[in-house]
């Protein structure tokens, strides 16, 4: 790497909201030749919206982006593409057609250039994407195969190798590595740091800040819409993440509060494991008592959760409620059961947009308001609603008023009182704080350890300062497996924070 | 701010306004319009296609859509016509056949859309032709009615039955067309199910966020089922009320019932400015598009023109629903 050549790209000042929400503020970043620069941060922090005004697909930004010095306006993505600037994005089925061949999509800036002649050239298509497979060492693939009949690892790599086809001076990856094997990232890393070498600039994103950890050459990190620090090397998983959550100013549980009873056990699973292949898991959670589960993206937090609610079957394991064993058919099966679950995404999975307030908040109890003839009391669910809204304290007209004319955090209690209305064996909340304000968030958590009584609560989330700040105990996922456990007042988070981003064979031999 | 309260108020009043109004202007121009006699007619013009429309909103709440509705009424015309008449069974037998046979069109149009997962569009579309040309299988083509000779040389010897006759043509106190009273109280029923009961809030539930719906503990293809079935069950009924007011079986019977009935339901969802399906705006849907077309008959307008200006009352509410509001 050669600092003292001058960047290839800059950003300076960027800013960009959507409606209320700032998602972007007063951003720069330096993008050199040769050298890999990592972009790293939370859920929700910017990432995304960055690359996407660089690559020109998002236009209305505020401030400038400079190329090779000078002011460059890229208000589509031709313009980014002319600039060479190429981006291969986290979706990979986007970055394919997939009623195509190979051959067609690897050489589709060909195919669709207006330079092509009238009739359809096959052999200068075909050639020219046997070309552009050499690259990335593809020559495996079958050139004519329509691209939906091979793996979505293959499709990633003919959407890098397409990337770099065109000699780029930017080429951004947004987390290339997530659905390739480790063998293909092997292959991908090298053919990165060959370009580097080349003199090209890489804007590497991942979350997988031990992959990072040996490929970057500068980690750029953005908290909540905002540069949060510029790390050089040598750095370490721990002082990445230390700059993406930054410095913790949040009250962990303390010990003395823990009012769970560990002499009860109110739900276990036993050895259950998720889908064939996937390693056994032992969870238990005790009266009273709120787990915390963190981990990556992909750990396998959630589709944990997703056995509990009901929504999928095990492959194996058993689970037992109040000692009683609990085989949920349906999702409505683990309602009659008592297990509740609120789902992460709360406008995809939670919210009923055409309803006010009132009925959004009934919606998973409607026997307990209709008669023998199942016509809806609408008195006893106002009285209901005002209840819950007064005792989560969620900002509204009234309970008839429009579920869009709360900001997210009150959104979110209306999906919490929802399930809180009725007490539950047991309630799964799954990354609950998602686009959800500091205020709002500390408001449920408090909430919640206030009214657990004798249910028990399973917190799901990624940020590992959500679940310390509310759970009695906090296990630590990764790969699919339990690898760390600490409980109130002995939380060590860098501990938590290596446990989540190391090999888990690693966490497992160093134990 | 007073654009806003304009707007607002529009929204809310711009339909039922323009109905008043197109309401008084004919009774100005033409006295004639302006009497229980024509009003019922009014009603009686409308009460087939505003039963099949209050059926497709229990699909349309769904953010479903039904297009087999018309060619359902249209079996439902021949098959009633075809047990009477060829097979000589009473009226009673008829319309259980006819019910049962829209029932299963309805559950084989769900198993469409829920088994074999054809959207839902491109699911009735198909069943609309499949439909349409199954209806014509049994007479071989030609229309049924009493002395008609069938495909294989034998004549017809049965007739529609009396009473069967009565629900399309009778009045009760020599008023009230008996199909209009069936209409109005398919209208109350379908208003209180989608309204006051749990089971109307889980239809809107799964219009508005069905994955949302599943998680609160919907069997959300079961409410799908329950929706395509009410629907052809409610379009074979229609079919029955059309059957019963011509009183012979015609090949042609389903005309423009489906536009009809899917324009009625659009143009409902402009009343009050709810931007949403419900009976209510749907049944005022329904009675606009035959107060219209009664009013302007009498204003000497001529048939061929009546599509035409169906078609603009279904644009311009459109427009209305969906351009107004969306500045909000």
């Amino acid at each position: 790497m050669n600092l003292s050549s001058k960047p290839i790209v800059q950003v300076e000042n960027i800013g960009m909201s959507f409606d209320a929400t700032r998602a972007l503020d007063n951003v720069d970043f330096d993008f050199y030749p040769g050298e890999i620069m990592a972009l790293v941060g939370a859920n929700g922090a910017g990432k995304s919206t960055l690359i996407k005004i660089i690559c020109g697909y998002h236009s209305g930004y505020e401030g400038r982006i400079l190329i090779d010095g000078r002011e460059a306006l890229i208000s589509c993505p031709k313009d980014a593409y002319d600039f060479g600037i190429q981006t291969v994005h986290q979706i990979i089925n986007q970055g394919v057609i997939q009623s195509m061949t190979v051959a067609e999509n690897l050489a589709l800036e060909e195919l669709l250039s207006p330079d092509q002649p009238m009739f359809y050239d096959y052999k200068g298509i075909r050639k020219r994407a046997a070309e552009i497979a050499a690259l990335m060492d593809l020559d495996y693939l079958d050139l004519d195969a329509p691209v939906f009949t091979i793996p979505q690892s293959d499709r990633q790599m003919i959407s890098i190798a397409r990337a770099l086809a065109s000699d780029p001076k930017l080429l951004i990856l947004d987390e290339p590595t997530s659905s390739i094997s480790e063998k293909e990232a092997e292959r991908l890393f090298v053919t990165l740091k060959k370009l580097r070498d080349g003199g090209v600039s890489i804007v590497y994103v991942s979350h997988r800040l031990h992959e990072i950890t040996r490929l970057a050459d500068r980690v750029g990190v953005l908290r909540d819409g905002k540069n949060a620090g510029l790390l050089e090397k040598p750095f370490s998983v721990k002082n990445i993440v230390h700059s993406m959550v930054g410095d913790i100013n949040h009250e962990p549980v303390k010990k003395e509060d823990v009012k769970a009873d560990l002499s009860s056990v109110k739900f276990e699973a036993r050895g259950i494991i998720v889908e064939e292949g996937g390693k056994p898991v032992d969870i238990k959670v005790h009266e009273g008592e709120i787990l915390g589960i963190t981990g990556l993206i992909g750990a396998g937090k959630s589709e944990l959760a997703q056995v509990f609610f009901g929504i999928n079957r095990p492959y194996s394991g058993k689970m037992f409620l109040k000692g009683n064993p609990y085989e949920p058919a349906d999702i409505k099966e683990a309602i009659r059961h008592g297990v509740f679950m609120i789902p992460e995404d709360r406008s995809n999975n939670a919210v009923f947009p055409n309803f006010n307030i009132r009925q959004n908040i009934v919606a998973p109890f409607l026997d307990n308001f209709s008669n023998g003839l199942s016509i809806m009391n609408t008195g006893k669910e106002r009285q209901e609603a005002r209840r819950m809204i007064d005792s989560m304290t969620i900002k509204c007209e009234s309970e008839e008023a429009s579920i869009d004319s709360l900001s997210g955090g009150n959104q979110q209690k209306v999906v919490v009182a929802r399930w809180l209305m009725v007490e539950p064996q047991l309630i799964i909340l799954d990354e609950p704080f998602q686009g959800v304000d500091v205020k709002s968030r500390n408001e449920i958590g408090k909430y919640l350890r206030e009214n657990i009584g004798r249910s028990g609560a399973i917190i799901i989330a990624t940020d590992i300062d959500e679940v310390v700040d509310v759970a009695d105990r906090v296990v630590v996922f990764n790969s699919g497996m339990i690898v760390g456990e600490q409980i109130a007042g002995e939380i060590n988070k860098d501990k938590l924070i290596h446990w989540t981003a190391q090999a888990p064979e690693e966490i497992l031999s160093s134990e | 701010m007073a654009n806003v309260k304009v707007r607002e108020f529009s929204i809310k009043w711009g339909f039922l306004i323009v109905m008043g109004v197109l309401f008084i202007s004919f009774s100005i121009l033409q006295p004639a319009f302006y009497s229980a006699g024509n009003l019922f007619n009014v009603l009686l013009s409308v009460c087939i296609f505003g039963t099949m429309t209050l059926g497709e909103t229990f699909v349309l709440i769904i953010d479903g859509m039904d297009l087999s509705i018309g060619s359902t009424a249209a079996i439902t015309v021949m098959i009633s016509a075809y047990s009477m008449v060829v097979l000589q069974l009473s009226g009673v037998a008829a319309i259980i056949i006819v019910l049962l046979l829209g029932a299963a069109i309805g559950l084989f149009i769900s198993f469409l859309i829920v088994k074999v997962k054809i959207p839902d569009l491109l699911a009735t579309l198909g069943m609309m032709f499949l439909v349409q040309g199954l209806q014509l299988i049994p007479s071989g083509g030609l229309s049924i009615g009493t002395g008609a000779v069938l495909g294989n040389g034998k004549v017809a010897q049965g007739h529609f039955d009396e009473g069967f006759k009565y629900l399309g043509q009778g009045r009760v106190f020599k008023v009230i067309p008996i199909p209009v009273l069936i209409m109005i109280v398919i209208a109350l029923l379908v208003y209180v199910i989608l309204s006051r009961t749990k089971y109307g809030r889980i239809f809107y539930a799964i219009g508005g966020n069905p994955e949302a719906a599943r998680l609160v503990g919907v069997n959300v293809n079961k409410y799908k089922v329950i929706a395509y079935v009410s629907s052809s069950v409610i379009a074979s009924l229609a079919g029955i009320l059309l059957a019963a007011r011509v009183g012979r079986g015609d090949v042609g019977s389903q005309g423009t019932l489906l536009m009809d009935a899917i324009a009625a339901a659009l143009i409902g969802y402009a009343v009050l400015g709810v931007r949403k399906p419900n009976p209510f705006g749907t049944i005022l849907g329904a009675i606009f598009i035959g107060m219209l077309m009664n009013g302007l008959t009498m204003l000497s307008m001529q048939y061929f023109w009546q599509d035409f200006i169906k078609g603009c009352v279904l644009v311009a509410a459109l427009a209305f629903t969906f351009g107004l509001s969306k500045k909000r």
